[in-house]
């Protein structure tokens, strides 16, 4: 059975945010939605500080408490580990929201397609037509509009419809065709590995039995797909010294 | 001396035939200004709602935690379980009063129990606001239910159940009621005769309708404790937001409830009371019970919020004293003590008064006010905090969050819709039970042990 995982290599993360730029036009996210985002954290007190990079994708728990609450089932976990939301039964009540430890849910407090084109690109508008021409820039992937799965859902980013609840997907859209997120394929010095952890010889079992590894708020037993080797984990002292945008009106 | 014994015995009984009883079916310029003042609230609740709907919940404070530092559930959720805490006292004390045949509270029973039903509705209608796709979620929340989600709960079990169940309850206890006045000649006769029902008030029928009531309010208790238990599980159960995950939210949502609850009732009583000249229908001795029970239920509150304040300042993990700084020094530390204040004055106050034996209902009127926006305030501290200061990865430093005019229009909106219900209910039916003297005086309810009790009680009025 397929169960998929990643693997966030904090030695090698160098903090340039490629993967958080590659997820946010693979999705299309709106602004100021980071379904990655990277921490650049500074411990300690000058002169003895120490900077450090901590990305931070859905956890795709096992034991996921935003499963567990949603009144629905919109958000739901699968055989193969991802943990995703079905757009179209998710009722806005952002109670996954509340539940998650780690800060992963982002919900559409507004319309994409309303008059605040800087909210997120809309190909519709006039001003892009003038300069596109009406052709759909490559980014604009129709994989997303299709239902994924066994079970047929729409799960896939980029509709960001209005009052409903989204996050990382760990990129469903692409791993169903064979390809690595969107996130892992960008990584320029190769800190982000995905694969198929229940299969011994895939490259990234391979790689975990050589390392030592840890979770994020493991104590909380949620059991996160996402594991992290080298580094340590935040301290509850480590301070975020650069915030990304956070507005999500103008 | 009331109103209605100053005119002659003739001239009363002459009036009560053609009207009817407790201003049932009349309307004064008094309440038309106020049902006019309560429509205006609704309207601009519906403007605020209509907002939201339009440029979707971006229009209030409301925000996502992490990243982009703000609160995702505010001043609504707040008010659902507010207003679900406050049905919780009503429809308690209308089935304490059958179980344990509680005579001198029967004349508050039915307002209790229409204050539940109104308060369910706004309870119900502010999840629905709350929510990013409210359609959707009417639909949904039944279609595709969890019991496995604390929502569960909160919305199926208070909105089906406990709504349907109180509905139920309000229905049977008042057929009688119905019966005596389907029998007079009124515009509202037919509405009357549909609500009684084949109900003729006979001996039979009356003592059926006292074992359904019985075994109705007793289904009801265990009910309501869970379906208000179930509120407070949804922030107990969440391990991962400090503040929140703990065995005494559970206890403590109850108590709180029956704390604002039982301040509704009592200012109500005393605008019926007031406003109907039914100073013999409820009497001090009902206010002076109503405050003792208020003041336990304050005395139990206080103790949990000193254990958790204890708990929270004696060896706490990170995130926690950061949520506990916030609380006792920081942020929020005007509101917190703020409703500490308008928690443990008012139990003094009522400790007082049950030592003195002298109720004041004027001051009863202020304590419930008082303790309601105390339960008000709690409810948001419950909520907020732990949003805005309990992450547990190192999101920044801390997050914020106010209320837009949006929500505070549809807050306006859904306290003038409650405001509305009731006091039209109250042009339509009795809001008092029709004392069984009115209707049949061979019928004796136990009366006889009622004098023994007033003697006990020794209640002052001043």
């Amino acid at each position: 059975m397929t169960k998929y995982g990643m693997v966030v290599d904090l030695d090698r993360c160098q903090g340039c945010r490629a993967c958080v730029e590659a997820c946010k036009i693979e999705n299309n996210t709106p602004s100021a939605v980071f379904w990655m985002h990277v921490f650049r954290l500074e411990d300690g007190e000058y002169p003895n500080t120490r900077l450090s990079f901590l990305p931070r994708p859905c956890q795709h728990c096992n034991n996921a408490p935003c499963v567990k609450v949603c009144p629905v089932g919109a958000r739901y976990g699968r055989e193969d580990g991802l943990v995703l939301t079905d757009y179209d039964r998710c009722i806005g009540c952002r109670y996954c929201e509340v539940a998650c430890p780690y800060g992963v849910n982002y919900f559409n407090w507004r319309s994409p397609d309303d008059a605040f084109a800087d909210y997120q690109m809309s190909f519709d508008d006039p001003d892009v037509v003038a300069v596109t021409d009406g052709a759909v820039p490559p980014y604009r992937n129709p994989v997303h509009d299709r239902k994924h799965g066994d079970e047929r859902r729409r799960t896939s980013g980029s509709s960001h419809d209005k009052g409903v609840m989204e996050k990382c997907t760990f990129c469903v859209h692409r791993v169903e065709q064979g390809l690595l997120p969107a996130c892992v394929d960008t990584c320029p010095v190769g800190a982000l590995r995905f694969g198929d952890t229940d299969d011994d010889e895939t490259p990234i079992s391979q790689f975990l039995r050589t390392r030592e590894t840890f979770q994020l708020l493991e104590e909380l037993g949620t059991d996160p797909s996402v594991v992290y080797v080298g580094g340590t984990a935040p301290t509850s002292h480590a301070r975020e010294i650069e915030r990304p945008m956070t507005e999500v009106t103008r | 001396m009331t109103v209605q014994d100053a005119h002659a015995p003739d001239e009363r009984r002459e009036r009560e035939e053609t009207e009817l009883p407790m201003g049932v079916g009349r309307v004064s310029r008094g309440w038309i200004a106020f049902v006019g003042l309560a429509f205006l609230g609704v309207v601009v609740g519906i403007i605020g709602f209509l907002t939201e709907q339009g440029q979707g919940l971006v229009g209030t404070g409301m925000r996502d935690l992490g990243t982009m530092g703000g609160a995702t559930w505010g001043l609504y959720i707040t008010l659902v379980i507010y207003f679900v805490g406050v049905s919780f006292a009503g429809i308690m004390i209308a089935a304490l009063i059958r179980l344990f045949n509680l005579e001198h509270l029967k004349g508050i029973a039915r307002m209790a129990e229409v204050m539940t039903v109104v308060a369910l509705l706004l309870g119900a209608l502010a999840i629905i606001v709350d929510l990013g796709k409210p359609v959707r979620g009417v639909v949904n929340l039944f279609r595709y239910a969890r019991p496995q989600s604390p929502f569960f709960g909160t919305f199926s079990l208070v909105i089906t159940g406990y709504l349907f169940s109180s509905l139920v309850y309000m229905y049977v206890t008042a057929r009688r009621d119905a019966a005596v006045l389907a029998a007079r000649p009124s515009k509202l006769q037919g509405f009357f005769r549909a609500w009684s029902a084949g109900y003729e008030d006979t001996a039979d029928q009356r003592a059926r309708d006292r074992r359904t009531t019985f075994w109705l309010a007793l289904a009801i208790l265990p009910v309501l404790v869970v379906a208000t238990s179930s509120l407070g599980l949804v922030f107990g159960l969440q391990v991962g937001r400090p503040g929140w995950f703990g065995t005494l939210q559970a206890p403590a949502f109850v108590v709180l409830a029956g704390v604002s609850g039982i301040g509704h009732i009592i200012v109500l009583a005393a605008i019926v009371r007031h406003a109907l000249h039914q100073e013999d229908r409820i009497g001090v001795d009902a206010f002076a019970w109503l405050g003792r029970f208020l003041m336990t239920l304050l005395f139990v509150y206080c103790y949990f919020v000193a254990v958790e304040i204890f708990t929270t300042i004696y060896q706490p993990a990170v995130a926690e004293q950061r949520i506990g700084d916030a609380l006792l020094t920081g942020r929020y530390a005007w509101l917190f003590w703020g409703s500490i204040v308008t928690l443990v004055v008012p139990a003094l106050l009522l400790a007082w008064m049950a030592i003195k034996k002298q109720w004041r209902i004027g001051w009863l009127v202020a304590i419930g006010v008082i303790v309601n926006l105390g339960a008000l305030a709690k409810r948001y501290l419950i909520v907020v905090p732990s949003q805005t200061h309990g992450q547990l990865l190192p999101y920044g430093e801390v997050g914020t969050y106010s209320p837009t005019w949006v929500e505070y229009a549809v807050m306006i909106g859904l306290f003038s819709l409650g405001a509305l219900l009731v006091a039209i209910f109250m042009k339509i039916f009795p809001i008092i039970e029709l004392a069984d003297a009115d209707t049949d005086p061979d019928v004796d309810d136990g009366g006889a042990e009622r004098p023994e009790a007033h003697e006990m009680e020794k209640e002052v009025v001043s």
